[in-house]
């Protein structure tokens, strides 16, 4: 069995010498998809962070109109803190808010200088335990006649609660869309290496014909014919993917210190377990399409 | 060693290439399958080397039942059966020596098992000498030795020969023939396929004759024997 299998890496490494004009081209269209295949799991790992980041700060404000009974303020916060899924509300104040504001603002004075009275509603802040569940508590404070009664614009209750949840809403949304344009481009370039595969082994069967024919006349088994082609086309695929690999690897420590100082806010970055994973996703597809381009040339064009 | 019994093949279904074919070759045999171009000598030997199926009738090779065979034990038939060929399909970038040695390495012998025969195979043909030569540096009766002693050299109870001196001249032939000749002592079965006369004529061996798909005629200690 030793012997067998210095025999087939010898094999499969003379015939990709042999063939490294169309060797390279497959190499490089397995490289190309993928390159791509890993940046967008890559770029799915970071969104999915920054939609987490999101969802954690998600908080319901509640605006309160001026002059709000105390006692109806009261009542509205007893009757939110009932709902098992509410975490913390707390009460800001007016002039809170405006200190908030001014804080906020402080890098451009002239908007504050335009400030005479305070403009700013008092609010409760209610932050839950699960944000994704955001939309249940929203629904049922919106129904409740106590808010209505306190709030800033009972008018349109929606103007007077604002909640995250339109934003990462919107972020899914976005990065659905991107998933799709995604995978479908992800497929066509599967099949593209998958016909390069099959061409190049194609090629590296007709190169050989002669010696296939004599296996075959002698007895060789058919796995025996077979093999240092699979070989070859996993070769390729392999190669294919550790250039990927390399190629991520050096684009991450390129642009997401960047990207981190653009912004600061958001958590951008990958942990090395996201990249081990990742960089085993790749090798695993790349077998894939090595197995499966050389597997369909053999059926085809390799009669044993 | 060969039982073909009510062999028929048809490639198109109006002319049958081989019709009513029953042939008994027993162990140790030497025959001559002989007929004119077209007469299904080609047909016949592939049918023994399971490259084609019969369209109906039974084939007895080295105990194996060609029709039952299952397509991945093909393989082992074929170590069963040397195999050698008008134009010596030797792989022009091996030497003599490298040439035998690949039929010995593709079907998984060890390497210890490859030093040991190879040479003893080539001394058998006579080509001692020529072991590290390529087969453009060889004549063709010598490229025909090293394609004899590949088929040889997993020491096959059957060896089948189809036109093995079509490329060469009668001298060179004759050493070719005498080689097989030798081969058959050792208990090896032989069968050759050839329009060569006067080898057939000299060496009186048994003698199956085709014509048009049919056998004709089928003589122990036979002769070539057509009128033209």
């Amino acid at each position: 069995m030793a012997t067998n299998v210095g025999y087939f890496v010898r094999e499969s490494v003379t015939n990709f010498q042999r063939n490294w004009v169309m060797s390279l081209g497959a190499v490089i269209t397995i490289y190309l998809s993928l390159l791509l295949v890993g940046i967008s799991i890559a770029t799915g790992i970071i969104v999915s962070d920054i939609v987490q980041s999101v969802e954690d700060k998600v908080t319901i404000q509640i605006f309160l109109k001026d002059g709000a009974a105390e006692e109806d303020v009261q009542a509205l916060q007893a009757f939110i803190d009932s709902d098992p899924q509410v975490d913390t509300i707390n009460y800001t104040s007016k002039d809170e808010a405006l200190e908030q504001f001014r804080e906020q603002m402080k890098e451009s004075p002239e908007i504050l200088e335009q400030i005479e009275e305070n403009p700013l509603p008092a609010s409760l802040d209610v932050t839950l335990l699960d944000p994704r569940e955001v939309q249940t508590t929203v629904d049922k404070i919106k129904a409740s006649e106590l808010f209505l009664a306190v709030a800033d614009r009972p008018d349109d209750p929606e103007a007077s609660l604002k909640y995250g949840q339109q934003v990462v809403e919107k972020l899914f949304a976005f990065t659905r869309v991107v998933r799709i344009v995604e995978i479908v481009f992800i497929s066509m370039l599967a099949v593209v290496s998958l016909i390069f595969i099959n061409n190049t082994i194609r090629l590296a069967i007709y190169a050989r014909r002669k010696e296939v024919g004599i296996m075959r006349l002698v007895g060789a088994s058919n796995w025996f014919i077979r093999t240092p082609f699979l070989m070859e086309g996993v070769i390729q695929a392999l190669i294919g993917a550790l250039l990927a690999i390399l190629s991520i690897v050096g684009l991450q420590a390129l642009i997401l210190p960047q990207l981190q100082e653009t912004l600061p806010f958001l958590a951008v970055s990958i942990s090395s377990t996201a990249l081990v994973q990742l960089s085993l996703i790749l090798v695993g597809a790349g077998i894939i399409i090595g197995l499966a381009g050389s597997g369909f040339a053999l059926r085809r064009y390799l009669k044993v | 060693m060969i039982s073909m019994r009510g062999v028929e093949k048809h490639y198109v279904s109006d002319s049958p290439a081989l019709t009513e074919v029953n042939v008994e070759i027993e162990q140790g045999e030497f025959v001559f399958l002989v007929g004119h171009s077209g007469s299904g000598k080609s047909t016949f030997i592939k049918l023994l080397l399971r490259e084609i199926m019969p369209t109906s009738g039974q084939i007895i090779v080295a105990g194996q039942d060609l029709i039952k065979l299952k397509n991945w034990k093909v393989p082992y038939l074929r170590r069963n059966i040397g195999c050698v060929f008008q134009d010596f399909k030797l792989l022009p970038n091996k030497t003599s020596y490298e040439n035998v040695a690949f039929a010995l390495e593709v079907i998984g012998r060890s390497r210890h098992v490859i030093r040991t025969q190879v040479p003893e195979v080539l001394r058998l043909v006579g080509l001692e000498d020529k072991m590290e030569s390529y087969p453009d540096e060889l004549s063709g009766g010598e490229q025909q030795r090293v394609s004899i002693a590949r088929a040889f050299v997993n020491r096959p109870p059957l060896l089948l020969a189809d036109e093995p001196t079509g490329n060469l001249d009668p001298a060179t032939s004759l050493g070719i023939m005498s080689l097989l000749n030798r081969i058959n002592k050792t208990g090896t079965t032989v069968l050759v396929a050839t329009h060569d006369r006067e080898m057939v004529d000299s060496m009186r061996k048994r003698v199956i004759a085709l014509e048009n798909g049919k056998v004709i005629r089928d003589q122990n200690r036979g002769v070539y024997g057509y009128g033209d």
